[in-house]
């Protein structure tokens, strides 16, 4: 027991650290949001609730919600049923398995800024590699930035494409839970390949998809650096969501109490949906049955 | 109910050149027959079962179910049921789900799929449980409910591989039980696996004993009890095991007898073929006898008490023996107990095969 002191003080000493770099800047972040404020340096002046007032009044704040909910909803979805398909079909033994899958990781370890440049290449009007390609079918591009579906398309396409592997990841290491004596039990009831799926790998994976939709859901509904690269919320704030809001407000216009203000809505909203969320779907699913 | 026909059956998980985990497998299994597949872990045992059920491909030969051939078919066209080892319900559907399930991918009706299923239950005594989940229940009601989805089903064959083995011991002889009352209600054909040989010698109408995929004997319980077909059949039935002797066939002025060293052990006449010279003599425990002026003596190293039986181990004519009598007071270790060898007990196999030199009744009559 002449070790317990010094648990003790490694533990308060992490909680402390913890609490100064997590719950530092997110109390700081919370109390701009009652002062009027144009720099990290200016002056502070109190002004109560009129920043939230004044952001559930402005019409760009709803359509923010809209849009983030709108690309990380269509996101999730994509990455969720491309993870599980692809997934199923890494499963399988094939020639060169152990390396396809190796490579199908790889796109995760691209950094968003190094995704977000070849998208752009790819995808540039004038001189990128889609328009090069179709023009020499005799077919033309419109500017894809330059329309809110195409736009929010590309935000889309571009996160399915990073974030899809580590959805396949967790479903692959999800599907080696599943006793293959279960599969076999059910041939031999006489159940095909879809009610294999449906009666077995699937509630068989129910547990990861319910953590894979929740890190998903809340990495993508705060995305920030994906949006701002791609398109800086335009055209015309069509791809604006309540994270580029935030630092369009914060960093552009110089309104740090309403950029806070917006943020710190945006995560009350966040975590309100997580808890009912985890109340609909708990992950360890005995609790729902009792 | 359906009477099964496995012909020439093998298995390679490696190709056409083995190694072979299942060999020339060839069985007639009778119209309602409760058959045991017994022998050591790793002789071939489920994977002939597997067969059998589809979920494995013959690498040749043919499987007959019912006067069809089932060979190339997939499990759910053979029309039978399995029961796996551990179980493998479904472990997110209820009790009930699990008996519905091969019911409702069938496309069975609803209320006929209700009355299978509560049946089922009630002759399983699972009523009470219908509404839980696998989880929720003990290893003994788990494997009474993969035993009811096998029911319900009403199957050609019921395919049972180790259904006991995860059970703890007392558990296991109720199972035993209630397998046998159901198999003698049912009267369905039945393949029963498991590596224990009471289980076998209790259960089986015939038994099959493999070894490294290949079968060493088929009949029935006693048959095998009491005409081993070689060495390995002769250990694995009956516990303890056969005291087994290595031998020369020696002929004493007429009358063959078997020496090992300072024993030497007559054989009865007209019973084993006797031009093979390295010999090994087999005895059960049981059937050693003690007996007052024999010239065997037994010094006993060791005394186990069973309650109804004694054990002896110890060496006779320095060879390590076993023993076994209705029960004994008074014998210690140390104790030399003289003992006989009763001619018409004694078993003979080649001890370069190990297969047995015992006369069949018309090589018998023949040589008489
Ligand atoms: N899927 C498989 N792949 C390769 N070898 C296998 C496979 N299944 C079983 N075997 C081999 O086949 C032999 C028989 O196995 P099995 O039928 O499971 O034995 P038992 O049920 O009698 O213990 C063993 O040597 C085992 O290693
Ligand atoms: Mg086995």
């Amino acid at each position: 027991m002449a070790q317990d002191w010094r648990i003790v003080t490694l533990f308060i000493g992490s909680i402390l650290v913890l609490g100064a770099i997590i719950g530092g800047p997110l109390v700081y972040a919370i109390m701009l949001s009652f002062y009027s404020a144009k720099s990290f340096v200016g002056e502070l002046q109190w002004v109560g609730l009129a920043n939230y007032a004044k952001a559930i009044q402005d019409p760009l704040f709803w359509q923010s919600f809209a849009n983030g909910l709108m690309i990380a909803l269509s996101a999730i979805f994509l990455q969720v049923v491309l993870g599980v398909g692809i997934a199923l079909v890494l499963n399988r033994r094939f020639f060169g398995q152990s390396v396809v899958r190796a490579v199908s990781i790889l796109p995760y370890f691209l950094p968003t800024v190094v995704a977000c440049l070849i998208a752009q290449w790819i995808l540039d009007p004038n001189y990128g590699l889609l328009k090069s390609l179709l023009a020499s079918f005799g077919i033309g591009i419109a500017d894809w930035s330059s329309q809110a579906f195409t736009a929010r398309g590309t935000i889309v396409l571009v996160s399915v494409w990073l974030w899809t592997p580590f959805v396949v990841t967790c479903v692959l290491a999800g599907l080696q839970t599943i006793p293959t004596q279960l599969y076999e039990a059910a041939r031999v009831d006489g159940a095909g390949p879809w009610r294999q799926f449906w009666h077995i790998t699937l509630p068989g994976l129910r547990s990861v998809l319910v953590v894979v939709i929740l890190l998903r859901g809340i990495w993508m509904f705060n995305k920030f650096d994906l949006i701002w690269l791609l398109t800086k919320g335009g055209p015309l704030n069509q791809t604006e969501t309540l994270p580029t809001l935030a630092y369009r407000k914060s960093f552009l216009e110089f309104n740090l109490g309403g950029g806070a203000a917006v943020a710190t809505i945006s995560f009350l909203i966040l975590a309100g949906v997580m808890l009912i969320y985890l109340r609909l779907f708990p992950i360890d699913d005995t609790k729902q049955e009792r | 109910m359906a009477r099964i026909s496995l012909q020439h059956v093998s298995k390679s998980f490696g190709g056409e050149q083995g190694p072979w985990a299942v060999k020339d497998f060839c069985l007639e299994i009778e119209d309602g027959e409760l058959i045991v597949f017994v022998g050591p872990s790793g002789c071939g045992k489920s994977t002939t079962l597997r067969m059998i059920a589809g979920l494995d491909e013959a690498t040749s030969g043919a499987i007959v179910i019912g006067g069809r051939n089932v060979t190339g078919l997939p499990p759910k066209d053979r029309n039978v049921a399995m029961v796996f080892q551990n179980y493998a319900l479904y472990p997110q559907k209820t009790v009930y789900d699990n008996m519905a399930f091969g019911l409702h991918v069938r496309g069975e009706d609803k209320q006929e799929i209700d009355r299978r299923v509560r049946a089922a239950a009630a002759s399983l005594d699972l009523e009470a449980l219908l509404d839980r989940k696998p989880r929720q229940l003990s290893g003994g009601q788990m494997q009474r409910v993969a035993l009811g989805r096998a029911l319900v089903r009403d199957p050609d064959v019921f395919l049972l591989d180790e259904p006991l083995s995860n059970l703890d011991a007392k558990l296991r002889v109720k199972m035993r039980e209630e397998i046998a009352t159901l198999h003698a209600r049912l009267r369905a054909t039945m393949i029963f696996v498991t590596h224990d040989q009471v289980e076998a010698m209790t259960l089986g109408d015939r038994i099959v004993i493999m070894r490294d995929g290949v079968i060493q004997q088929a009949g029935k319980p006693l048959e095998l009890y009491d005409t081993p077909a070689n060495t390995f059949v002769a250990g694995f039935i009956g516990s303890p095991e056969m005291n087994l002797i290595d031998g020369q066939l020696i002929d004493e002025g007429g009358r063959m007898a078997v020496r090992s060293g300072d024993l030497t052990i007559s054989i009865p006449e007209r019973t084993f073929t006797t031009n093979e010279g390295t010999v090994t003599l087999g005895i059960r425990p049981e059937h050693l006898v003690i007996a007052d002026g024999s010239p065997f003596e037994m010094t006993v190293s060791l005394v186990e008490q069973i309650g109804a039986q004694t054990y002896l181990m110890g060496m006779i004519a320095g060879h390590r023996m076993r023993a076994v009598f209705d029960r004994r007071d008074g014998i210690r270790s140390g104790d030399k107990v003289p003992i006989a060898f009763p001619k018409e007990r004694l078993h003979l196999f080649a001890s370069a095969s190990g297969a047995t030199l015992r006369m069949s009744e018309a090589d018998v009559k023949e040589y008489s």
